[in-house]
């Protein structure tokens, strides 16, 4: 009896083993799917996201503190960094408060639809190129670090952020409110404005490297050097169009708390009012992340050529902490200068978009062109942006009408007072 | 041999015809829904079919299928919402999920320009110039009576039914008459559809584009001169009097 009893046991233990090895086997198949790692790859890009936003709020406290002599929050755990679990359990528990007179529907859809916008820009970012998993023949496919490898990667990016205004927008129209609408008509005009010098940048590097994607704009760069090195006034402007876009702060007249009380979100609350800051702070990162595709290489660290070729896993890991580290210090950018500079007026913001960046960056566009019909050398650009550049100081400090000037047509609109 | 499809067309765009003047706001009747929605399942049915009789294979998805009836539903709603505001963000659905049919066709470039031209840009206009007429309040349901007329009730609704119908089935009947030869579609082209796209642009129509842009620059300067205050310049200095502005001021 007891025989019968212990070689149950092991054949119980050995169909365990052999279950566990099935279920090993499955689960390396299935990751060794692209379909299936990229479905596994945009939840861990999600939850990654969430993480990140919850923390980049926390950094955005203290770098405020810093910049003005404070410590920041440093009461929830040690230095504060348990400060984002307590906000988001305040954000959950408080009351979620409707206003008689709003428009209902539009009132509950609009955070979501800001929300929704600013994360599925994630699906074509390359985060870390290329690798194969130990247990894949040599003869494989590679696995893409990238949710969606699509044929119009930058275009969709575009494409997406160009609805992220909608939210905005919406939201303050169906909160009823007059200060909530100021700031909606403001965000339509800016972000209408703001996107033509960015797609003018974005063209600029798309004739550069030849092609929408941006792992092969990464590509182009491990062969070439960073792209910023041949357009840096066009990434320069693509840094401010994306400050304007996210509606960052010398450009965040859509919610300037002294004038509008928060803009398109003074009616909103609890967790509705949590949604707008995490599509705020995603926007930055995916943009951030645009960026670096673009011009500052990607995931790729000039001069170490192994890390940027090597097919394993563990390389593709440390290419991603690469991206994410170039990510960590534009977001640090970002709140450096939210906390230096100040805010703009809004014909300010306007002269500066249709009378200075799109100006300068059609030249460039048009220099690019010019670039690669004649078969010139790359380095032609960056002389063609030094002179730009000069160009604009010399215009702006000869021309005696700084961005702080009034505007000419106003000037009569102005003297009724 | 096939020709019962393209009455099978005819009748589609008929039935739904009728279904969007049922749909049609008037003043103080609601739509009648008994009728309504077995006209409108009637409709996406029928559509389904056409579908199934003329597209490859991309088409044969249950994703194509429910942007379909998105995209159809979402159209509808843009010319019978009473609110102005859903209507345009109707409009918004309706381009989004055509975009994304596009995507399935495999033209991608195509379904993002749409996009961005569309929802990105011209539709941010519509919503922006509605919403500066039409305060929110006003569109709640229990205020349905202090609407303007025009939102309330449609102009000429048979009219306009009629028109879209002749529209609708003029186009749907040449495609059934046209046969299978739209389920054979050119293999894509080895380079990637988004490039071979910009090569035909820029080489066999290249005077197209280029006269495209010339009619979008002309427009520009023709919105620009008409939208500009001017003052004169005897007036640059001059004191200012109230309800003065617009009067003295000449077009050129």
């Amino acid at each position: 009896m007891g025989g019968i009893q212990v070689g149950n046991l092991c054949h119980n233990v050995g169909s365990a083993a052999r279950t566990m090895m099935d279920t090993m086997d499955a689960i390396r198949n299935i990751l060794a799917d692209q379909f299936w790692f990229s479905i596994v790859l945009g939840l861990v890009v999600f939850g990654g996201i969430q993480g990140a936003v919850a923390y980049a709020i926390l950094l955005e406290r203290k770098i405020s503190a810093w910049t003005q002599d404070r410590y920041g929050p440093n009461r929830v755990g040690p230095y504060g960094i348990l400060q984002p679990i307590a906000d988001g359990l305040k954000f959950f528990l408080k009351e979620d408060i409707i206003p008689a007179n709003v428009d209902k529907a539009l009132f509950i859809f609009a955070p979501w639809m800001i929300f929704v916008v600013a994360l599925v820009g994630f699906a074509v970012i390359p985060w870390g190129g290329s690798f194969k998993w130990g247990w894949m023949e040599a003869t494989a496919k590679p696995m893409v670090v990238q949710v969606a490898s699509v044929d119009i990667g930058l275009l969709y990016i575009v494409a997406v952020s160009s609805l992220s205004v909608y939210g905005v927008v919406l939201g303050g129209w169906a909160s009823n409110n007059k200060y909530s609408f100021y700031g909606a008509i403001r965000a339509a005009a800016q972000m209408l404005s703001y996107e033509v010098p960015m797609g003018m940048c974005l063209m600029a590097a798309i004739l550069m490297t030849g092609s929408l994607r941006l792992e092969e704009m990464v590509d182009w760069q491990a062969r070439h050097g960073w792209a910023v090195m041949y357009h840096p006034i066009a990434a320069l402007v693509l840094f401010i169009t994306a400050l304007a876009e996210a509606n960052r702060m010398p450009f965040d007249l859509a919610e300037s708390e002294q004038e509008l009380i928060g803009g398109y979100h003074t009616e909103y609350s609890a967790l509705k009012l949590a949604l707008f800051f995490l599509a705020e702070y995603s926007h930055m990162i995916t943009s951030s992340a645009m960026m670096i595709c673009i011009f500052f290489g990607g995931y790729l660290v000039p001069g170490w050529e192994w890390l940027n070729t090597t097919p394993t896993f563990g390389a593709a890991l440390v290419r991603v902490a690469v991206f994410a580290f170039k990510i960590f210090l534009f977001i640090c950018l970002y709140m450096l200068i939210r906390w230096t500079i100040p805010r703009f007026r809004f014909d300010q913001l306007m002269r500066l978009a249709w009378k200075g960046l799109v100006p300068m960056t059609m030249t460039l566009v048009a220099a690019q062109g010019l670039v690669l019909y004649m078969g010139w050398s790359q380095w032609t650009t960056t002389a063609v942006n030094i002179g730009v550049f000069l160009f604009g100081g010399f215009v702006s400090v000869a021309g005696g009408k700084a961005v702080t000037g009034r505007q000419l047509s106003l000037r009569r609109a102005e003297a009724m007072g | 041999m096939e020709s019962y499809l393209v009455y099978l067309a005819y009748a589609v765009a008929a039935i739904g015809s009728a279904a969007v003047y049922a749909a049609l706001p008037r003043d103080g009747v609601a739509p009648r829904k008994s009728f309504l929605v077995p006209m409108l399942g009637l409709t996406i049915g029928g559509v389904v079919v056409l579908l199934d009789k003329f597209t490859g294979d991309a088409a044969k998805t249950w994703y194509s299928v429910l942007l379909v009836v998105l995209s159809l539903g979402g159209a509808v709603r843009v010319v019978t919402h009473p609110k102005p505001v859903y209507s345009a963000l109707y409009f918004v659905m309706v381009v989004l999920s055509t975009a994304a049919l596009m995507v399935v066709c495999g033209a991608e470039f195509l379904g993002a320009a749409l996009v961005v031209v569309y929802a990105g840009a011209i539709l941010v206009t519509y919503v922006f110039v509605i919403m500066l007429a039409q305060q929110s309040h006003l569109g709640t349901e229990a205020q349905f009576s202090m609407m303007v007329d025009y939102d309330r009730s449609s102009r000429e609704p048979f009219a306009a039914v009629a028109a879209g119908f002749v529209l609708v089935a003029t186009v749907a009947g040449v495609i059934a008459g046209r046969g299978a030869s739209a389920a054979n579609p050119v293999p894509p082209p080895v380079e990637g559809n988004t490039m071979a796209l910009g090569r035909v642009l820029l080489t066999d129509f290249a005077i197209s584009v280029e006269l495209a842009g010339v009619l979008l620059m002309v427009a520009m300067i023709g919105a620009i001169a008409i939208a500009r205050r001017r003052f004169p310049k005897s007036e640059e200095t001059a004191a200012y009097q109230p309800g003065e502005i617009g009067r003295h001021v000449k077009p050129f």
